[in-house]
């Protein structure tokens, strides 16, 4: 099977904090992998690092044969990595369709001057956008609310909006952060079914941060747990999750500070 | 006579206003300094039709895309390094100045400095220049309409999220720098064939003020919005030349006034239309009320 991804020794500091400390995992195609740990155990730092919004200190981060290190954001999109935030990042005063939109027109298709002169070409190219723009919001069950005003869905909806967007990214490797924040059992066990059908019908690799584990255990193939920033354990859920070290991690031992 | 000189002057406010509303209202970065553009696009046009012969409407265009350059090679060490939004405010209020002191000391007998060039010929004519604000104004509506201004509407709103869609940023804030730099320009040539004189002294940093008071009040994600405050407030400084010393007073008012009320400006989001005019007035009276209880600060009764 092909290697996705291949972190080895990477560290993140910010200033005297080692937000990451010597982690190396990796992700073979088609996976779908989970990364738990309490609260500031580096998780979304460690997404940030994959997709180019901070530099790590150390160590390596290869996707398909490519070092990720320094790349800007935008390149590492192109190059097949989308994400979801833990604090959603939608694109507020637009339309659900036109968020999703832009990740399928970020490299605009046409060119300044059928832009500027609103030729019918152009206009044809946005048409077949929004078509394909629709077909992701419908994927994910939110068709109907394509003409609402983004920043005015309720939060549940605005995680799947994230996650439509994400997909029309055309991405290889999807990183989700926390999708299951905030949402009941119910919305749990919807995202659940909604995540399985993506992940088989969008050929992904998926990698996964979540405190839910009811959303986890069905899910993943993998855990990587995260503690202080450090690799605490990995392996297969039902291994992971009665292991009594993780337990104690995610029964409230808080970060030292040195 | 006067009220054509009135007409074209809206119409060089509309165009300056117009480019300022692509980098301000919807890519979001502020300028104080794009009369510095206009100030170029001017001398440019100007010196290049009474030294080169260059025609009229080529000189216009030549001032917009010098314009365009100057913006495009002070932007891009500018964005490159991700300087913040307030810092780039800052960095374009210095190139206004920086150009005006620059043309003030060129001594020489063809930029003639601080006196600036007078007997221009007057080609700028009230049909060209309205023909040619109705051009710029369609394609800046076209433009932010593409797929384009989309992306640039995404940066201003959550650039993280923007950037990490695949949106190239910094090219992204310079395509908008530059065809603001470009539009500022040609509203300069125009506006010097028109009045036939210029000095440096025409571009100060008091337009580039009066071009984002009139953005804000006619709204930062609309073309029609400013293009209504350009008129409208282009028109109310002319006949109330007694209020022109006292703008600045009179934009901080409307600035206090614009942000208790309606911070996304006159049209905000919108666009004029004839059908949205007949539902503002129709719901008038509502909003009104709804005016007078935020004043008073209680809702109907005692
Ligand atoms: N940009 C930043 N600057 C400084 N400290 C940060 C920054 N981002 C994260 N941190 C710190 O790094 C640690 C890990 O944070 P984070 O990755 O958000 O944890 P998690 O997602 O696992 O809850 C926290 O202590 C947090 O305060
Ligand atoms: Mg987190």
């Amino acid at each position: 099977m092909k290697r996705i991804l291949d972190v080895s020794a990477l560290t993140i500091r910010f200033g005297g904090l080692t937000a990451i400390d010597n982690f190396s995992m990796h992700i073979d195609e088609g996976e779908f992998v989970g990364i738990i740990g309490p609260n500031g155990a580096g998780k979304t730092t460690f997404f940030n690092s994959l997709t180019g919004n901070v530099t790590p200190a150390s160590g390596s981060v290869n996707y398909c044969g490519t070092s990720l290190i320094g790349k800007i954001p935008s390149r590492i999109s192109q190059m097949g990595i989308s994400r979801t935030f833990q604090n959603i990042r939608i694109f507020p005063k637009m339309t659900v369709l036109e968020n999703v939109c832009i990740p399928l027109h970020s490299k605009p298709t046409y060119g300044l001057f059928p832009a500027v002169l609103g030729l019918k070409s152009a206009k044809a190219e946005d048409e077949r956008i929004r078509d394909e723009a629709l077909s992701y919001l419908e994927r994910l069950g939110i068709g109907e609310y394509r003409d609402y005003e983004a920043g005015t869905l309720p939060y549940g909806l605005q995680r799947r909006l994230e996650i439509a967007r994400a997909l029309a990214a055309h991405p290889t490797l999807l990183l989700l952060d926390e999708p299951a924040a905030g949402m009941n059992n119910d919305e749990c066990r919807e995202l659940v079914e909604l995540l399985k059908k993506i992940h088989r019908e969008c050929k992904l690799t998926v990698m996964l941060i979540e405190h839910h584990m009811d959303v986890i255990q069905p899910l993943c193939d993998r855990l990587y747990v995260l503690n202080l920033g450090a690799l605490l354990r990995e392996g297969k859920p039902g291994e992971v999750l009665s292991d009594p070290e993780v337990v104690r991690a995610y029964l409230g031992e808080r970060r030292k500070r040195k | 006579m006067y009220i054509q000189s009135v007409i074209v002057t809206i119409c060089t406010n509309v165009i300056s206003v117009v480019g300022l509303a692509l980098l301000t209202g919807y890519t979001g970065m502020f300028s104080l300094g794009h009369a510095g553009f206009m100030c170029i696009g001017a001398y440019t046009a100007v010196l290049t039709h009474l030294h080169l012969g260059i025609p009229y409407l080529l000189a216009l265009l030549l001032g917009g895309l010098t314009a365009g350059l100057v913006g495009l090679i002070i932007g891009y060490p500018t964005l490159r390094n991700r300087l913040r939004g307030d810092y780039f405010a800052i960095c374009m209020m210095g190139f206004g100045t920086v150009v005006r002191l620059i043309i003030n000391n060129m001594n020489n007998p063809i930029v003639k400095g601080s006196t600036g060039i007078s007997k221009i010929p007057q080609l700028t004519t009230l049909w060209s220049a309205l023909f040619i604000t109705a051009a710029l104004v369609f394609f800046m509506w076209n433009f932010v309409h593409s797929q384009f201004g989309k992306n640039c509407l995404a940066v201003q709103q959550q650039e993280v999220a923007a950037e990490m869609m695949g949106v190239d940023i910094v090219k992204t804030k310079l395509i908008s720098l530059v065809i603001s730099a470009f539009y500022c320009g040609i509203a300069g040539a125009l506006l010097a064939f028109w009045i036939q004189y210029i000095s440096p002294n025409n571009f100060t940093d008091t337009k580039s003020n009066d071009f984002l008071a009139t953005l804000v009040t006619g709204g930062t994600n609309s073309i029609t919005g400013p293009v209504l405050a350009a008129a409208l407030i282009t028109t109310m400084l002319e006949y109330l030349r007694f209020l022109a010393n006292w703008r600045l007073v009179i934009y901080g008012l409307l600035y206090v006034v614009i942000m208790r009320f309606r911070p996304e400006g006159l049209m905000g989001y919108r666009e004029f239309s004839f059908r949205g005019t007949l539902r503002f007035f129709r719901e008038l009276p509502a909003r009104l009320k709804g005016i007078r209880e935020k004043v008073t600060g209680r809702k109907g009764g005692v």
